[in-house]
């Protein structure tokens, strides 16, 4: 009785994965030449008697090495845990969920990891982009940004965001995230902020579980902020960017973050409003990019452009980085790092439709492709050169606004999702500096920003129907489909998000900045500006025995 | 101006979470909520954008 108990749990184990990943097979039309088929055999009944008898590895065997690993990594390495019984079904399902659970970790954290390696992307692009006398100082906004993000979002941000995510399947089904404060609105629960995971403890306590998502959300969190210096860069005060950042890792970004991925009411759009799937942004054109970008654009309105940026006509003048090879390098790292955010974004390799990891990366690689060549292109044609820093933020524009849409579109969807990012990055550029007359130093509003928004959008029009993750997306069954494919509901979900970009996060960064510049000054007064931010603002020059020429504004 | 801007920027978002009652076509939705993206982005880019102009350090 014990042991088909134990057999029932194995095959309720195994279950719902085959149901994950087994592609459909359509039923097979009946034939009237086919012989009845016979009905299909019982599957064979394992007990434990049958593991007893299987055996490791002979130690004899050990004892001249493995030269081919067949010898490592056997039954002999099942934990028993009860010595008397010996080795048990209940041991071998436990090995088997332990297994999946402990792939989905490393799967998760090494993502992270390369995360968190971005971090030296953007401080390469942003620096490189900037003058000389300007290194020092952005080199450090991009260093420290890491550090002050991390404490706010450790303090208060993490619990802000995920503290109502409730169960996540591939990490374990762990219920400690699970208290979400929610309003109602039109009758429906309008989840707003999570109340759990605060220090990440848990009732004196704390979980595995937390810590492995922790790590991943940091990361992505810190990418946000960082993107926001490049704008700024090169007038903003360092300690006005210090409080800056610590309140959108604290509040900005976590509130977002929420609404999307901890059981926010932007992710409940479907389950409360028959909106395809609810807002869907796979990792994060959204909830990173166009946040990041979006508060940018707001800092860089308030603080106003830099000084020899604009004639008194106001036409713009360019004001060179001062290493291009350095901002090439930038690019590839985080292009690099992009490999983490997208694949990783599943939240691990097994189960749950996750070896889609595959399709993910790809699309990311080939969007980023395409962007770099949409954007080359569009400045050979127009300016008769193909400009190398504006092929960069092409590369990067393809990878944000793949972004959202990876694990929900096919490499034809990617290619022209990237594509058109590569050349809207180009035009958003022109309207930035030519219409609007913001200053954006690296051009962070146009590839963040603006891209972010345009990946947010892409879901709605490009996700294929494909994609299958445990059989539903948002508690809502059946797989993400955009407007080309049949679903207008996902579309107006999407836009959903972006008005709540534009409109809710654009008004709060606003306001919080506004506040800041009120109490702390934004900006660096005009000696210091022209003088470089080095000396003043750190106490240090980036490159000590370099001449710099400050004789006009633009130097 | 600029308050006046950051209002109209925080009413296009309103517009567009109103769209989830005002109307239960997925079409209604869409049309209200692209209007409150547009209010939103004429908030900033028509209201709140100029008035910060105005005082832009390359007009002095």
């Amino acid at each position: 009785m014990k042991t088909t108990r134990l057999l029932l749990v194995l095959i309720l184990c195994l279950t719902p994965f085959a149901f994950a990943q087994a592609p459909a097979v359509p039923a097979a039309a009946p034939s009237a030449a086919a012989p009845p088929v016979a009905p299909a055999a019982a599957p064979a009944m394992i007990a434990d008697q049958d593991i007893k008898s299987l055996a490791g590895p002979d130690a004899k065997a050990r004892e001249n090495g493995d030269p081919d690993g067949s010898l490592t990594g056997t039954i002999s390495d099942v934990p028993v845990t009860d010595a008397n019984k010996g080795l048990t079904i209940g041991d071998m399902a436990n090995q088997i969920g332990q297994n999946k659970i402990a792939i989905n970790f490393v799967w998760t954290l090494v993502t992270g990891f390369l995360v968190m390696f971005m971090q030296a992307g953007f401080a390469a692009v942003e620096t490189g982009l900037c003058r000389v006398k300007n290194a020092n100082h952005t080199m450090m906004m991009n260093f420290m940004v890491y550090g002050v993000g991390m404490l706010a979002y450790w303090l208060i941000g993490f619990a802000i965001q995920m503290g109502g995510v409730g169960a996540v399947a591939n990490l374990g089904n762990s219920p400690v995230l699970s208290h979400e404060f929610a309003i109602t609105l039109f009758g429906k629960p309008f989840g707003l902020w999570g109340q759990g995971g605060y220090f990440l403890m848990h009732a004196g306590s704390y979980d595995v579980f937390v810590m492995v998502l922790f790590l991943f959300q940091m990361v992505f969190m810190d990418t946000a902020l960082t993107i926001v210096t490049g704008t700024a860069a090169e007038r903003w005060k360092y300690a006005a960017f210090m409080v800056s950042s610590f309140i959108m890792g604290a509040f900005t970004y976590p509130l977002f973050a929420n609404w999307a991925w901890g059981g926010g009411w932007l992710a409940t759009l479907g389950t409360g409003f028959g909106l395809g799937h609810g807002y869907a942004d796979f990792a994060g054109s959204g909830v990173v990019h166009a946040v990041g970008g979006i508060t940018a654009l707001a800092l860089g309105i308030m603080i106003g452009p830099r000084i020899g940026k604009f004639t008194r006509t106001g036409k713009p003048l360019a004001i060179p980085g001062h290493d291009l090879l350095i901002v090439l390098l930038g690019c590839f790292i985080l292009a690099f790092g992009w490999f983490g955010f997208n694949p990783g974004s599943t939240l691990g390799a097994s189960g749950n439709g996750a070896l889609r990891i595959g399709s993910v990366a790809v699309n990311t690689m080939l969007a980023g492709m395409a962007g770099s060549f949409g954007a080359m292109l569009y400045m050979w044609i127009r300016y008769g050169k193909p400009d190398a820093s504006m092929s960069g933020n092409g590369l990067l524009a393809g990878l944000v606004a793949i972004t959202a849409p990876s694990g929900f579109v096919n490499p034809v969807g990617s290619v022209i999702i990237g594509l058109i990012a590569g050349v809207l990055v180009c035009l958003s550029v022109e309207f930035v500096e030519k219409v609007m007359k913001v200053d954006d130093p690296v051009g962070a509003v146009s590839v963040h920003g603006a891209n972010g928004l345009w990946g947010v959008i892409s879901v709605g029009l490009f996700a294929d129907g494909k994609s299958n993750y445990g059989g539903s997306w948002n508690g809502v069954n059946g797989n993400v489909t955009g407007l080309f494919y049949g679903d207008p509901g996902q579309l107006v979900a999407q836009l959903i998000g972006c008005a709540t970009l534009v409109g809710f996060v654009f008004t709060f960064s606003f306001v919080v900045n506004l506040i800041i510049d009120a109490l702390v000054g934004q900006r660096v007064s005009a000696e210091t500006e022209l003088a470089g931010l080095d000396l003043p603002e750190m106490g240090a020059l980036c490159y000590p025995e370099f001449e710099v020429k400050t004789q006009s504004v633009g130097a | 101006m600029a308050i006046a801007g950051l209002i109209i920027t925080l009413l296009g978002f309103l517009i567009s979470v109103f769209s989830l009652s005002v109307s239960a076509s997925t079409s209604g939705r869409l049309v209200v909520v692209l209007i409150g993206l547009a209010v939103s982005l004429g908030g900033i880019i028509g209201v709140l954008n100029p008035a910060y102009m105005k005082n832009a350090i390359w007009r002095k």
